[in-house]
């Protein structure tokens, strides 16, 4: 977390761009994740809306796509809003659920198996897209970095669901978190992070 | 003072209404004069054709007249005066007509077009070429061949008039004022003291190309480089009527194998030779050729409305540019390459079936303005839904005491039971107690409990 001075001089000055600090990164654009905790933990306070961010879990539906439910919602209802695609999801999406939470669905676009890797990088490139769920099986790192390259040329943002023993290698992604299950809630932990992040949180579930 | 008053004055001149162009009052008969440089014919198909059937008799037509029009909805009319000296004189040429049309309709002639409507749709093969003998030939048919509205016809039945003669004879003062001034003109077009121009029919347009490449070719870089300069064709004659197509035809003949068919399908239309290339040659990788091709025919969907190229001032995703640009684009690239079914968007249907309810639907290209978000608007959304469903239910083991099992471990149930029952009306019916569970490890699923038969265990979905 950057450092809060008491001083509101101080602080106004340390505000102007030409000063760079050690600790301190370029601002990038973020969207709120709507957990508070999430948000004050992470760096620049919301989801990186450009690059690969990676979540890892140990298996699938443990509630990291609830993790995204408030972002997807307060993306898809934006004025001039892009899609948000899925590819390859693990099983089918229940539609209820997610106009329930506010997501507008003429919003979403779905992409099946397989050559989810191709899918996942026009998508991320074509600039029709806000944000991109996918989930890759395998992926090295010459095809990630070609993703995060696909992100900055599309001005979007990628999510990555990946198994967790991909924690171990390393990935061009600004944003790794792997998640765990805990009762009540989920538990992340960040593995990398673009600025200083907390790095481990907490996290309580709407029941 | 005075000044003011003429300014009122000039003001209230120039306010006044302009006293309406009135039409010719209808007492005073014009003049019957038929054209005699224009005889028609019509031919009424039968059975009455739709919209597509109509224009394809209407080119058909174009065999024997340059001047066809069409009278909705089974009429087409031919201006055959012009072209009488071509095809050897009238008997010839009424011949010839009917021997066309003999399968699908009746073939009438008269000096006005809409005689020959009239004797067609009265069934009448009649060839009427002298004027003078127009409305005697035409007082016998009944009103109903001049396609007035049924209103019209029953009000003129009331007061006793069922053939065109009998109106015909009425005072053109009183038929005006009862029936009004449209039925009038009609009278007056159908024996010539009125002109009645047409509108002429425009056959469609379609580019279509068949070529025999110089060698009969096996591979797909040969087969696009062949199809190369067409494209650029095709191209050109889009840019000269400027409209674009969706759909675009190629079939490769073979020697003995049948005809390989690719159709490329787009989500808006598109003209560009180099897109459509791009596109064609990502159809054609995934195309196993059975055998050399020995000639191709390219030939393109309707002509559509091209939409401008202007491009916006802001690249999509800043400030919230144009991404409706982009959209087309990417959803043609996945498809060309994964299928059109691989690609979707999601709908909800007003159902309460969790299989029902969640459907698939076609991607939405532009960006709407916003509504009221779901759950305001879908009162049967109530309730705690997960985001993912099982396609089937997954059937899961129980413990000796009847409680569900996930991965050997207890299932806790955190809410419900949720009943629904519902169905029966279509047979798909249902009637399930839902809980919310958590497994071992917290995550938390949806399971549901068979109320009839064995009461077992199922998993719907994880909430993901």
């Amino acid at each position: 977390m950057p450092q809060v001075s008491h001083d509101p001089r101080l602080e106004q000055l340390l505000q102007h761009p030409s000063l760079w600090r050690g600790r301190s990164i370029a601002p990038q654009p973020v969207v709120a994740t709507g957990f508070a905790t999430l948000d004050q933990a992470l760096p620049g306070g919301g989801w990186p809306r450009r690059g690969l961010t990676e979540i890892l879990t140990a298996h699938q539906g443990l509630g990291e796509l609830q993790l995204w439910l408030p972002a997807l919602a307060q993306l898809t209802s934006a004025a001039s809003a892009r899609w948000c695609a899925f590819i390859a999801p693990p099983f089918q999406l229940f539609a209820p659920a997610f106009a329930a939470a506010g997501v507008r669905l003429d919003r979403l676009l779905i992409v099946q198996p397989p050559q989810t890797l191709w899918a996942t990088e026009q998508a991320l490139r074509s600039g029709a897209c806000d944000l991109v769920l996918s989930w890759v099986a395998q992926a090295g790192i010459p095809e990630l970095r070609r993703l995060a390259l696909a992100t900055e040329q599309g001005l979007s943002a990628g999510v990555l669901f990946r198994p967790a023993a991909a924690g171990r290698e390393s990935s061009p992604a600004a944003l790794r978190l792997l998640v765990q299950a805990q009762p009540g809630g989920l538990q992340l932990r960040v593995l990398k992070s673009r600025g200083a992040a907390q790095p481990l949180i907490n996290l309580t579930l709407p029941a | 003072m005075k000044r003011h008053s003429r300014t009122a004055a000039l003001f209230d001149a120039l306010q006044a209404p302009v006293p309406p162009r009135l039409p010719p009052p209808p007492h005073v008969e014009p003049p019957a004069r038929v054209d005699a440089r224009q005889l028609w014919a019509a031919v009424r198909l039968q059975p009455a054709p739709d919209a597509a059937g109509l224009q394809r008799q209407a080119g058909r037509a174009l065999h024997y007249s340059s001047r066809v029009s069409l009278a909705a909805p089974d009429i087409v009319l031919l201006e055959v005066r012009g072209s009488l000296r071509l095809f050897g004189g009238l008997g010839s040429l009424l011949s010839q007509l009917r021997g066309h049309f003999h399968q699908v309709g009746v073939v009438s002639m008269a000096p006005t077009a809409l005689a020959a409507v009239a004797l067609a749709r009265s069934g009448q093969r009649a060839a009427l070429t002298d004027a003078q003998r127009l409305v005697s030939r035409l007082a016998p048919l009944p009103l109903a061949c001049l396609g007035w509205s049924a209103q019209s016809l029953a009000r003129l039945a009331a007061v006793g008039v069922v053939t065109v003669g009998e109106a015909l004879r009425l005072p053109r003062a009183g038929f005006a004022q009862r029936f009004g001034h449209t039925l009038l003109d009609d009278l007056d077009r159908l024996v010539g003291r009125r002109p009645d121009p047409r509108v002429p029919f425009v056959p469609v347009e379609r580019f279509a190309v068949r070529f025999e490449p110089s060698y009969e070719m096996t591979g797909n870089t040969a087969l696009l480089r062949e199809l190369q300069p067409h494209l650029l064709a095709l191209q050109q004659f889009l840019l000269q009527r400027q409209r674009g197509i969706t759909a675009l035809l190629l079939s490769l003949e073979h020697r003995q194998h049948a005809v390989t068919r690719i159709v490329l399908r787009l989500a808006v239309p598109e003209h560009c030779a180099q897109r459509l290339s791009s596109l064609l040659a990502e159809r054609l990788r995934q195309v196993v050729l059975p055998a050399p091709v020995r000639r191709c025919g390219l030939r393109c969907g309707p002509l559509l409305e091209a939409a401008s190229d202007s491009a916006g001032l802001w690249q999509a995703g800043e400030q919230g540019g144009g991404a409706n640009t982009q959209m087309p684009a990417f959803l043609e690239n996945l498809r060309v390459r994964l299928g059109a079914a691989a690609v979707h968007g999601l709908t909800v249907l007003p159902d309460h079936r969790p299989e029902q309810l969640s459907c698939v639907a076609e991607p939405v290209m532009q960006t709407l303005p916003s509504r009221v978000a779901g759950a305001a608007l879908m009162p049967w959304l109530a309730g705690r839904r997960p985001l993912w469903l099982l396609p089937i239910p997954q059937l899961l083991e129980q413990d000796a005491s009847g409680w569900p099992l996930c991965a050997l471990q207890r299932l806790q149930l955190l809410a419900g039971p949720e009943r629904l029952e519902t169905g029966w009306w279509d047979g798909a019916d249902i009637q399930r107690d839902y809980y919310v569970a958590a497994d071992a490890s917290g995550a938390r699923l949806w399971v549901y409990r068979q109320r009839d038969g064995q009461r077992r265990w199922f998993l719907h979905g994880p909430f993901g």
